[in-house]
C-alpha cells in the first residue's frame, strides 16, 4: 500500500494541479454533482457528531433519569405497596418524556436521554462502516489481485470460494459470523461485515486486476524481470486504484444497515449503544412513544443516505462509465 | 451451450461443497452447541455434567469433527439433511411445514417491488431530468437508504395513529384461509419488503433504459413513426430489461431464504424466522440443511437467469 499512496494521492487530478487550481475544480464538481454534494455534507455532519460525541452528547448515554418520588413512604408495609405501588420506591424514572429543553429528543423506557444515544450511536455506525469497509478493501485487494494477476487455477479456486459466500443469504451468513461470541463485540461485528463485504471487493478487483494483466506496461515490466510481487504491487495496484477506491466508498452505508439489521435482531454489539437496538426498543410501544424509533430510525437513514450518496459521488467521478449506476 | 451448461453445473455442486463446509466449519466453532444451550436457559441441569455428556452422546455432538464432516457430508450426498435436535423432525419436514408461508410473503414483497419499481424506472428515464424524474429518484434514493424494519415500523404507527387495521400476529392467517386477515397482516411487511427491493431495481433499470434510448435503433423504430410508448415498451423496454432480470432472478431465489427481520417482526413463521431461531438454540442440522437449501436456489437461480441471458439476446453466446 505504501508504494501506491504516493500515486493515490494525486491520482484525481494525474498532472498534480496546483492547491487553489484543485480547490476550483472541487467547487465545479460540486456543482455539477449536486446529490454528491448533498452525500459529502451528510457524512461531514456524521463523521462531525461521531469525532464530537464527549462534547455534544450533554448526558451519559446509559445514565437513567429521575424524579425523587413525593409519594416516597420508607415505612410503608408490602400490603400498602401492592395497592398503591408508588409508595414502594424512593425516585420514579422519567420514562418515554417527550422531547424537551432537558431531553431534546425525549427519553426511553428506562429514562435514558434519547439524543445522547443517538449521538453515541453515531460514534459506533461510522467505526463500524468505516472499520467494515476497510477490512473488505484491504483484504479484498490482496485477494483480488493474485486472483486477477495470475488467472489460471488460483484464480478458479479463490472465485468458487466467493461464490459460496455469495450463495448465502447475507444476514445468514453475518449471523452466523457474530454468534461465534456469546456477546459479540464491535471488532467481531466489523470482521464480520468485511467478511461478507471482502466477496464483493474480489470480485470488481479481479476485473480491474485482469484487463491491466494484459497491458503492455505489465508486459514490459515482466521483460525487464520483475517479479510478479513488484508487478502487482508497482504497476497494477496503482492502476486499478479507482476500483480500490470506489470499493471503499461505496459500501460503507450498506454495512451500516447491516450493523443495525443486526442489532435490531438482538445480536449487535453487546454493551453498546446502537442505532438498531435503538429501533427495537422503541418499536413495541411506537403507537405510544414513538420517539425513539423514530429520531433512532431517522439517524440510520440520514447516515446510510449520506455515505450512499457520497460512495456514488465518488465512483462517478473516478469512473465515469458507470455514472447513474 | 450444453457444454458450458455441464460446466456450471459441476462447479454448482463444488460451490454447495464450498456453502457447506463453511456452514459446518461455523457452526462447529461457536463458543456452545445444542445441549449447553439448553442448559444454559434451563438452569435446574446446571451442574448435571453427566446429563450434558449422555444428551450430547445420543446427539453424536462428542464424536470427533472430522467424523461430524463426513457424516454430515455423506447424508448430503443421499439427500439427507439432517434432523432437528428440537422437534426430532427432519429439515425437509421442518421447511415443508413453513415454506409456504414464506412464498406467500416472499410473492406479495416481489410483486410490490416489481409492480412499483418497472413502471417508475421507465417513467422515471423517459421523462429524464424533469420534475417527475426528481421525485422518483429521490425517493429510491430513499427507499435504498431506510433500513427494512425502519419503514416496517413507521408503516405500522401510520396504520395505527389512523386507525385503519388491526393486524393479527397471534393467529398466523393465511391467504388461502383468512384472505382479509392474511392481508392485513402482510400488507405492512410486503410493501417494506417491496419498497426496498424495488428501489434497487428501479435505479437499474433506469440506467439501462437511459443507455438503450441513445441506440441507433430506437432513432430508426421513432423514423418509422412509431408512437412514443411502443418504442418505450417494444424496443427500449425490451433491451433494457437484460441487466434487470439478473436482479430480478436474485431477488425470486432470494424469497425462498425469506424474510428474517421482516418475519421476525411481524411473528411470521417463514423460513427466514425458522433459521435465525435454529441458529439462536444452536440447533444445527436443520440450520445447516436450510442454509444449503437457500444456497442451492441461489446457484441454480443464477444458472438459470445466465441461460435465459443467452437464450433472449442471441448477441451472447456462452462457450
Amino acid at each position: 500500500m505504501a508504494i501506491a499512496s504516493e500515486r493515490t494521492a494525486a491520482f484525481p487530478t494525474a498532472q498534480g494541479f496546483g492547491l487553489g487550481r484543485r480547490l476550483r475544480k472541487l467547487a465545479a464538481t460540486g456543482r455539477r454533482n449536486k446529490l454528491g454534494t448533498v452525500g459529502v455534507l451528510l457524512v461531514a455532519f456524521v463523521v462531525g457528531i461521531a469525532a464530537l460525541a464527549p462534547i455534544l452528547q450533554r448526558y451519559d448515554d446509559n445514565r437513567p433519569f429521575q424524579t425523587i418520588n413525593p409519594e416516597f413512604n420508607p415505612t410503608a408495609n408490602p400490603i400498602d405497596i401492592a395497592t398503591n405501588p408508588n409508595l414502594g420506591s424512593p425516585a420514579i424514572l422519567n420514562r418515554f418524556e417527550a422531547p424537551s429543553g432537558e431531553h431534546w429528543l425525549g427519553t426511553d423506557q428506562f429514562g435514558r436521554d434519547i439524543y445522547a444515544r443517538i449521538i453515541v450511536g453515531a460514534k459506533l455506525a461510522v467505526i463500524i462502516g468505516v472499520g467494515a469497509s476497510l477490512i473488505a478493501v484491504i483484504s479484498g485487494t490482496l485477494v483480488g489481485l493474485m486472483s486477477g494477476y495470475f488467472g489460471g487455477k488460483t484464480d478458479l479456486i479463490i472465485q468458487r470460494f466467493v461464490d459460496g459466500i455469495q450463495a448465502f443469504p447475507g444476514i445468514v451468513l453475518l449471523l452466523l459470523l457474530v454468534s461465534i461470541m456469546d456477546q459479540p463485540n464491535v471488532p467481531l461485528t466489523v470482521a464480520a461485515l468485511g467478511f461478507l463485504g471482502f466477496a464483493v471487493s474480489v470480485r470488481i478487483i479481479r476485473s480491474a486486476a485482469l484487463a491491466i494483466r494484459h497491458s503492455t506496461y505489465v508486459e514490459a515490466a515482466r521483460s525487464y524481470g520483475a517479479t510478479d510481487t513488484r508487478i502487482m504491487l508497482k504497476h497494477v495496484l496503482p492502476n486499478a486504484m479507482a476500483s480500490v477506491l470506489i470499493v471503499f466508498s461505496i459500501s460503507i452505508g450498506a454495512y451500516i444497515l447491516a450493523e443495525a439489521s443486526l442489532s435490531f435482531l438482538g445480536l449487535g454489539p453487546a454493551d453498546k449503544t446502537t442505532w438498531g437496538k435503538m429501533v427495537n426498543a422503541g418499536r413495541n410501544s411506537v403507537d405510544l412513544h414513538p420517539w425513539e424509533a423514530l429520531f433512532a430510525g431517522s439517524a440510520i437513514t440520514l447516515a446510510v443516505l449520506g455515505f450512499n450518496l457520497a460512495g456514488d459521488a465518488i465512483r462517478d467521478e473516478l469512473d465515469p462509465r458507470l455514472r447513474g449506476r | 451451450m450444453t457444454n458450458y451448461i455441464i460446466r456450471r453445473l459441476i462447479l454448482n455442486f463444488f460451490v454447495l461443497w464450498i456453502v457447506a463446509s463453511i456452514v459446518f466449519v461455523t457452526t462447529h466453532l461457536l463458543p456452545s452447541d445444542y445441549v449447553e444451550k439448553q442448559v444454559a436457559t434451563n438452569l435446574e441441569l446446571a451442574d448435571n455434567s453427566a446429563a450434558i455428556k449422555e444428551a450430547q452422546h445420543v446427539l453424536g455432538l462428542d464424536k470427533p469433527l472430522w467424523r461430524q464432516y463426513t457424516t454430515f457430508m455423506t447424508d448430503l450426498v443421499t439427500g439427507d439433511f439432517g434432523t432437528s435436535y428440537e422437534s426430532r423432525q427432519s429439515t425437509w419436514h421442518e421447511l415443508r411445514l413453513r415454506l409456504p408461508t414464506t412464498l406467500e410473503l416472499g410473492i406479495l414483497i416481489v410483486f410490490v417491488s416489481f409492480s412499483v419499481s418497472i413502471p417508475v424506472g421507465i417513467i422515471s428515464a423517459v421523462r429524464q431530468d424533469t420534475w417527475v424524474d426528481y421525485v422518483l429518484r429521490a425517493v429510491s434514493i430513499l427507499a435504498i437508504a431506510v433500513p427494512v424494519f425502519f419503514s416496517a415500523v413507521v408503516l405500522t404507527l401510520i396504520d395505527l395513529k389512523l386507525g385503519l387495521f388491526k393486524i393479527d400476529i397471534i393467529g398466523a392467517p393465511h391467504l388461502w384461509t383468512e384472505p382479509i386477515n392474511a392481508l392485513k397482516l402482510y400488507s405492512i411487511p410486503a410493501i417494506a419488503g417491496g419498497l426496498s427491493g424495488g428501489a434497487g431495481i428501479m435505479r437499474l433499470l433506469r440506467s439501462q433504459m437511459l443507455e438503450v434510448m441513445r441506440q441507433d435503433y430506437i432513432r430508426t423504430a421513432r423514423a418509422k413513426g412509431l408512437r412514443d410508448y411502443r418504442v418505450w415498451i417494444r424496443h427500449a423496454l425490451k433491451n433494457a430489461m437484460l441487466p434487470v432480470l439478473t436482479v430480478m432472478g436474485l431477488t425470486l431465489a432470494g424469497i425462498v431464504g425469506g424474510q428474517i427481520i421482516l418475519e421476525q417482526m411481524f411473528n411470521i413463521d417463514g423460513v427466514g424466522r425458522y433459521v435465525f431461531h435454529r441458529l439462536i438454540v444452536r440447533d444445527f442440522p436443520p440450520f445447516q440443511g436450510t442454509v444449503l437449501v437457500i444456497a442451492f436456489v441461489v446457484v441454480t437461480m443464477n444458472l438459470v437467469v445466465d441461460i435465459t441471458y443467452a437464450w433472449l439476446d442471441p448477441r451472447i453466446r456462452y462457450t
